[in-house]
């Protein structure tokens, strides 16, 4: 008996230990995507989103970004005419606002549901949320490529509307080069993919591109004319400054 | 007739080949045909309202909108929710689903002091359970108001989830995929499925479902028929073959021309077996009666008498299929007239062409040992039906005509109590799951009938959506209306949402930017057009009355004449509206076919009796059965339908074949200097035998339709039935009553004036 026990016990430490040793890689790996993604203590350009229906037409929206750390962001919008003006502001704690200049004062949206999307494009707010990977997500090594590493992501959070993402990580940079997003039945519904390009030391996502596989809807969003560390002041990302 | 005769044998061989060619040909054409079973792309290009409707559908999604219904006792328990999350779930996993909207996935946007709620009813993944949750619930559904009547009922006991189709996607595919992966999830809730893309595919369905059960049945029922009329291996297999190959020339031409195949027309093969058999029947029975050495010579003289009355014959009929592009309504059944003629036509040209040409190719031998006059004479049929009728026709002449006349003043007043019905519904049977979703829609979400208003202008717009707004607002102001829904709904919505009262903005740029909230909505596509200068209010109607629809479309246009500005143009239409035109054209139609064939057949007798007045009184015994037909139509309450309204034209044309046959048998016996009497008595015991067996045979292949899903086609199978047997009668007892009393009266004169003469 004892014979059989040892084996089983080694067996058990081993194979414990590769799992552990497998889910501290995929947590580094994440913790090294947010690192790069988030290492800017401040960012900000243009925004072009160009968003395409299954035929092909297409609507062009243009906007203002400025960042600063990871949870303060704002979008102003400057294309087209009738949108000029109009803002949304994410604050930390979930806080979100929306300004409309025709109607003169700033709304609190308070999303109940991550899903929707995001001014019309085929991000959701969920997609978009001001939090790091490592925080929304519990990653899992499902292979380490010659070039990349492919993470599973499994959402901390009941409310997500994703089961899982499938995150395959350029090795060298550490920055994501495609996402793939599963819904609760497993099934694959978005996929974003990403093309990354260092400016000064940080490496930034000139374009993303989301794919709604449902709709076959896209959304490229194209940054440009990219600033880091311009020390933004925290009065920007005020509710009052929203009006401006 | 002569020459004609001697050329189809002549050429046989060339009929032969050219017929074996065709048929390959055609046959592989089939395969190309297409299954339409949606009504709307069948309503015609004169109907302004047709044509609005095609129209709407082309610019919004409003036509790939489906519904799943589900029932139990009540919706807002733990385990109904789930399943109806579980349902929503299964929707949104099939291919080609392009979005679906349940009370458990629902946006719903409220506003506050605060700001703007933006969130789901329910937690998808963490639905109410408990009876408070729950209780919460029903009050937040019923308290919002805009749940009710649209995606639950008022008692709680009904939801629906409403999907769309992906624009690209094959309809019927991804509606079979809906309702098989939503049975089988094997739920105690009842589930029912409706909206259009859901009605084509079980339409579809059961065509093909039909089509599979009901040839086999028609062929082994006239098989049946013909083996027992004429006991012999031939008189099956040539009835059947020519009408196999019109068949498939008719179908294959369909196909070539890419016509597609609709509800009527999926019943062309089952009627063209039931009418057509007749041609081949004559004249293998003529060619058999001929006593001649060899099958060439008898085929030879069977001919020249033969091809006169059969073309004639095949002439009516094709008429009375072809009389319904006078007075159709809807295209279908245009298409199905001259199909349906077209294989008339087929059948006959193969009756006298291709099946002269193989029987006088028969070996000479067989032909001596054939004596069928003999057997005509000891059937069962002679015996026991065509000598005592004969009998009996010169015993009681005046006491036949009398009892003509009694049944057909009673028909006459049925004809008062004929309905009408153009309400799809009625086209399925009572515990139909299609017909029960319909109920159920009716009862509880106003109905499956969508109103469309259509606006032109500027959808941005702040007159445009407060045009929309009062016209919604006017509409609900019919009891028949319950419920609208437009784009203005929404942009009132969330300007009330964002704390500036329910109503449209004044200012466009408000309006704009509101607009940019929406931006992504699935819904939005449903209510305008991408470049936003046409909208629609989508409504129901739920009266299924078509007094009640005339009177809403008249105030409807006066709303809209008194409304409609050229930067807001107004326009209403929907299926209520067609209905109203469709009920119209019912007895339109009726009246226009059934007046074309009539004066077509008079015009026809009139020739071959060579006098107007005798082709009248040919044409009595049809018009006879005609009004049987109406009459039992009134006292059974068979409504007039788009099958129905066929009948009586059909039944015409095809039935006055059988007076053309005895008014010919008894022409061409008088001839042969034969006295009434004698004349009569061999129309009745060889043409009658003829007349019989195809009575038989057409009615029996009409009866199969009785087996059809759809309620229609059952009813026009049994009204083509008891018309053939009326007609048939008519043409073996008030016809020959006519001639014997004609005759009788003109030898009474013609006795006078012998008598005065020798005075």
């Amino acid at each position: 008996m004892k014979a059989l026990i040892k084996p089983v016990i080694l067996a058990f430490f081993i194979s414990s230990y590769g799992i552990s040793s497998y889910a501290q890689d995929a947590v580094s790996i994440l913790w090294k995507v947010d690192k790069v993604i988030f290492a800017p203590r401040d960012k900000q350009g243009k925004v072009k989103m160009i968003l395409k229906d299954k035929s092909g037409n297409e609507k062009v929206r243009e906007a203002i970004m400025m960042q600063k750390g990871i949870d303060k962001k704002l979008y102003r919008y400057t294309q087209p005419e009738s949108q000029v003006g109009v803002a949304t502001l994410t604050l930390p704690g979930d806080e979100t606002w929306l300004y409309m200049p025709a109607f003169g004062k700033p709304k609190k949206i308070d999303l109940l549901a991550k899903s929707q999307a995001f001014t019309g494009t085929d991000f959701s707010y969920e997609d978009m949320e001001p939090r790091t990977y490592s925080d929304r997500f519990i990653p899992k090594l499902l292979e380490a490529g010659q070039t990349e590493y492919v993470l599973e992501l499994v959402p901390k959070s009941a409310q997500s509307e994703y089961s899982r993402v499938v995150a395959h990580i350029n090795k060298a940079n550490s920055y994501p080069v495609l996402l793939e997003y599963y819904d609760k039945q497993k099934k694959k519904i978005k996929e974003a993919s990403y093309v990354f390009e260092k400016i000064g030391p940080y490496w930034n996502a000139k374009e993303v591109t989301m794919t709604d596989l449902r709709k076959s809807h896209s959304t490229r969003t194209l940054m440009s004319d990219v600033k880091f560390d311009q020390g933004l002041s925290d009065e920007l990302f005020t509710v009052e400054k929203l009006k401006q | 007739m002569d020459r004609l005769a001697r050329n189809i044998i002549k050429y046989r061989w060339v009929t032969i080949v050219t017929v074996l060619v065709l048929t390959i040909f055609l046959s592989f054409q089939i395969k190309n045909l297409r299954l339409n079973p949606d009504v709307i792309s069948s309503l015609p290009d004169t109907d302004p309202d047709a044509v609005l409707i095609k129209q709407v559908s082309e610019e919004f999604t409003v036509n790939n909108m489906g519904m799943v219904i589900i029932q139990a006792d009540d919706i807002f328990t733990g385990e109904a929710l789930e399943h109806i999350r579980l349902i929503t779930d299964t929707l949104g996993m099939t291919p080609g689903v392009a979005s679906v909207i349940s009370l458990t996935n629902v946006t719903e946007i409220r506003g506050g002091e605060e700001g703007l709620q933006i969130g789901k009813l329910v937690d998808a993944y963490d639905l109410p359970d408990t009876p408070e949750e729950l209780a919460d619930l029903r009050n937040r559904v019923y308290e919002k108001g805009t749940y009710t009547g649209t995606m639950i009922s008022e008692d709680g006991t009904t939801t629906v989830i409403i999907f769309t189709l992906a624009e690209d996607s094959d309809v019927k595919t991804v509606a079979r995929g809906i309702k098989q992966k939503t049975l089988a999830l094997d739920l105690p809730e009842k589930i029912y499925f409706s909206g259009s893309p859901m009605m084509a595919t079980h339409i579809s369905d059961v065509m093909i479902a039909d089509l599979q059960r009901l040839i086999p049945i028609a062929f082994v029922l006239i098989i049946l028929i013909l083996l027992l009329g004429f006991r012999s291996a031939r008189g099956v297999i040539f009835p059947l073959l020519t009408t196999i190959i019109a068949i498939v020339w008719t179908i294959g031409i369909m196909a070539l021309g890419g016509f597609e195949m609709s509800m009527i027309s999926s019943d062309i093969p089952i009627i063209l077996l039931a009418v057509c058999t007749a041609y081949t029947i004559h004249v293998m029975n003529k060619i058999n009666q001929e006593r001649e050495k060899s099958w060439q010579k008898a085929t030879l003289k069977g001919l020249q008498y033969i091809i006169l009355p059969v073309f004639l014959v095949a002439l009516t009929t094709a008429i009375g299929f072809l009389s319904f592009v006078f007075g159709t309504y809807l295209n279908m059944i245009r298409d199905f007239g001259i199909f349906t003629a077209l294989g008339t036509i087929f059948a006959f040209l193969l009756s006298i062409f291709f099946v002269p040409a193989i029987i006088s190719m028969l070996p000479s031998t067989v032909k001596t040992t054939f004596k069928l006059d003999d057997r005509i004479k000891k059937s069962y049929l002679s015996d026991h039906y065509l000598a005592p009728l004969h009998a009996l026709l010169f015993k009681h002449p005046k006491y036949i005509l009398a009892s003509w006349g009694i049944l057909l003043l009673i028909s006459l007043l049925g004809i008062f109590f004929i309905q009408r019905s153009v309400d799809v519904k009625d086209y399925f049977k009572k515990n139909d799951p299609t017909r029960i979703a319909e109920e159920i829609m009716a009862q509880h979400f106003g109905g499956s009938k969508p109103i469309f208003v259509r606006f032109e202008g500027n959808m941005q717009s702040p007159e445009v959506l407060k045009t929309m707004i009062r016209t919604e607002e006017f509409m609900k102001q019919s009891p028949y209306v319950n419920s609208t829904q437009s784009i203005a709904d929404l942009i009132t919505q969330l300007n009330f949402a964002l704390g500036n009262g329910r109503s449209i903005p004044d200012d466009p740029n408000q309006i704009e930017q509101l607009w940019f909230m929406l931006e992504g909505n699935e819904l939005l596509r449903q209510f305008v057009t991408d470049e936003l200068d046409k909208g629609i209010i989508i409504s129901r109607f739920t009266s299924p009355d078509v007094k009640d629809k005339k009177a809403f479309a008249e105030t409807m246009r006066k709303f809209i004449s008194a409304n409609s500005t050229p930067d807001c143009q107004i326009q209403i239409t929907g299926m209520p509206f067609v209905d109203v035109t469709m009920d119209r054209s019912l007895i339109n139609g009726q009246l226009k076919s059934v007046t074309v064939v009539v004066i077509c057949v008079i015009i026809i007798l009139s020739v071959i009796l060579r006098s107007f007045w005798n082709g009248l009184f040919a044409s009595v015994p049809i018009i006879a059965a005609t009004l049987l037909l109406f009459g039992i139509m009134g006292f059974t309450g068979i409504s007039l339908n788009i099958a129905t309204v066929l009948v009586a034209a059909v039944a015409v044309g095809d039935g006055i074949g059988y007076s053309i046959h005895v008014i010919s048998y008894f022409n061409h016996a008088r001839k042969q200097r034969k006295d009434v009497r004698e004349a009569l008595q061999e129309t009745i015991m060889v043409s009658g035998k003829a007349i019989v067996i195809n009575v038989l045979s057409v009615a029996g292949g009409f009866l199969v339709l009785i087996f059809s899903k759809f309620v229609p086609l059952q009813h026009f199978g049994l009204l083509m039935a008891i018309s053939m047997v009326g007609s048939s009668q008519g043409a073996m007892t008030l016809l020959p009553v006519i001639l014997i009393l004609v005759n009788r009266k003109k030898e009474a004169s013609k006795n006078k004036r012998l008598n005065e003469s020798t005075h």
